[in-house]
């Protein structure tokens, strides 16, 4: 089955979170249910990244801070090329890390289709 | 609350120590404690030992740190704790040295902080320096320190103008203020047409996180410094007059970056800043020269803002007014910053202090700012989620 990403909505005031929390920021509530992360989002900023650290053998990694239409902001990796602030993008999920025994997935972000 | 100062300064040259990390710990110890005229052996009045160190366990697999130094400087029966808060752990184990002593529980006070860094490769070290991250919506990504400095770096430049340009300048200057100083790792000055305008500044100075350059992030280094901590009310028994600790603030920020409201702003530095001014009585025209944390040369640009020496926006401008070079109307980083003294982790707040003791005391050589009285330095720990703001004041 495809991994899923999810936000946290406090099931107190609809404040929503990621990644989960213990209590809300809000309204100091601890009971959260989650909501799924996906769809198109908006690129804030971004970089390409050379020196990896440990553990990566690619040449550079692009990373970016995207925000969904809920308002939910959000750190991935960003497989796109001609990259502006402002763009939209596409959320994937995909293994942003191979570990030993598991892999790590998250948010791989690629170029929106043009409307 | 009893008011407490600073005794004595220690500091190793920074750079790759030839000794193991509780010997060099053992030198900048040693140094301080000579520097306040503290005889070591029977009788040595140190009640208290703090040890500032991020990376003990990870990299050199040692725990305990405090108890060793305390062990191999025979300071016993001294209490002594290791104090771990990322890269702000040197300025965190300063604050409880003065929570210590105000508190009355103990009148003399060693606090030492140092990493011994190189003992990894690069690579390790970045991935070592990434674990303060979020574990699952930071770290696991292959996020690092360098990424989240670079994303920055591209909305301070979209929201304020800052240019590549002005990140090379505050390079430089570092560097040229680092040459005045004997323990800084950097002991040579980039030429700014090589780095920033030739046409091979690309190779020479490739980027290492878009938009941020090589010339823009600080070196991986070894190294401690130490000071000795003493109630005002016993400033009598120490050779050198005391500088004052007038003003310490702290503040947290979010853990994931990419919650922040406002993603250029550094809520914690503003804060911990404006508790240490309120604390001391002062205010940012008060400050006579700065230690920013300059892992990243956009920092030293942020935080001067955030610290309220400059309006929002400006700091870069009175960069390339040449406001922050020593001589200039505010000197910052006049001991080279992180950028070109070096950066072992633990030790790195309480250089920015060694630094403004022996600013305010007149003792910086070729990089002395004339009649300093007050120094403000800030210790950023995270991508700026947990911060330390510290003054000192010269006792008139
Ligand atoms: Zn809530």
């Amino acid at each position: 089955m495809e991994p899923r990403m999810y936000a946290y909505r406090c099931t107190a005031c609809g404040k929503l979170f990621h990644p989960a929390r213990a209590v809300c920021r809000e309204c100091g509530g601890r009971e959260f249910e989650a909501v799924p992360l996906e769809g198109e989002g908006t690129l804030l900023t971004y970089t390409r990244v050379y020196a990896l650290p440990e553990g990566y053998m690619k040449p550079w990694l692009g990373f970016g801070i995207v925000e969904f239409p809920n308002g939910v902001r959000v750190s991935g990796q960003l497989n796109a090329e001609d990259l502006a602030v402002g763009m939209k993008v596409r959320a994937t999920v995909g293994v942003v890390k191979e570990g030993v025994g598991r892999d790590y997935y998250g948010f791989i972000f690629e170029k929106a289709a043009q409307v | 609350m009893r008011k407490v100062g600073i005794a004595g300064v220690g500091h190793t040259k920074f750079g790759r120590s030839e000794v193991p990390l509780v010997d060099m710990l053992a030198l900048a110890a040693l140094e301080a404690l000579d520097d306040a005229g503290i005889r070591t052996g029977k009788g040595h009045g140190v009640d208290q030992v703090f040890v500032a160190s991020m990376g003990a366990g990870l990299l050199n697999r040692q725990s305990s740190v405090a108890s060793a130094l305390v062990d191999t400087l025979n300071l016993q029966p001294a209490m002594a704790e290791t104090v771990e808060n990322g890269p702000a752990s040197g300025a965190s184990a300063v604050k409880l040295g003065y929570m210590g002593i105000a508190s009355g529980m103990c009148d003399v006070a060693l606090v030492v902080g140092g990493e011994l860094m190189r003992v990894v490769t690069g690579w390790e070290a970045t991935d070592f320096v990434a674990t303060m991250l979020h574990p699952d919506a930071e770290y696991a990504y292959g996020l690092t320190l360098p990424a989240f400095a670079g994303m920055f770096t591209r909305l301070y430049m979209d929201k304020y103008g800052v240019t590549e340009k002005d990140l090379a300048m505050v390079a430089v200057k570092n560097h040229e203020h680092a040459m005045h100083n004997p323990v800084a790792h950097i002991q040579l000055v980039p030429s700014f047409h090589a780095i920033i305008e030739d046409e091979d500044a690309p190779v020479i100075n490739p980027y290492v996180a878009e938009p941020l350059r090589v010339y823009d992030v600080c070196p991986v280094s070894d190294g401690a410094a130490a000071v000795v901590l003493c109630a005002m009310d016993l400033a009598d028994r120490f050779p050198k007059k005391p500088v004052r600790i007038a003003g310490i603030g702290q503040a947290t920020d979010t853990h994931v970056v990419a919650e922040r409201e406002v993603p250029t702003d550094l809520l914690a530095v503003r804060l911990a800043a404006q508790r240490a001014y309120a604390m001391a009585g002062l205010k940012p025209e008060d400050i006579d020269v700065a230690e920013l944390h300059d892992a990243f040369t956009i920092l030293e640009i942020a935080i001067s803002e955030e610290a309220g020496l400059f309006p929002r926006g400006e700091g870069h401008l009175a960069v390339r007014r040449g406001e922050t070079r020593v001589g200039g109307r505010i000197p910052i980083n006049t001991s080279g910053g992180l950028k070109a003294k070096g950066h072992p982790l633990g030790a790195t707040g309480v250089s920015q202090i060694v630094e403004l003791v022996r600013q305010l005391r007149g003792e910086a050589g070729g990089r002395q700012v004339e009649g300093a009285r007050h120094g403000l330095a800030v210790n950023f720990g995270g991508f700026g989620n947990n911060v330390v703001a510290t003054i000192l004041s010269k006792e008139e």
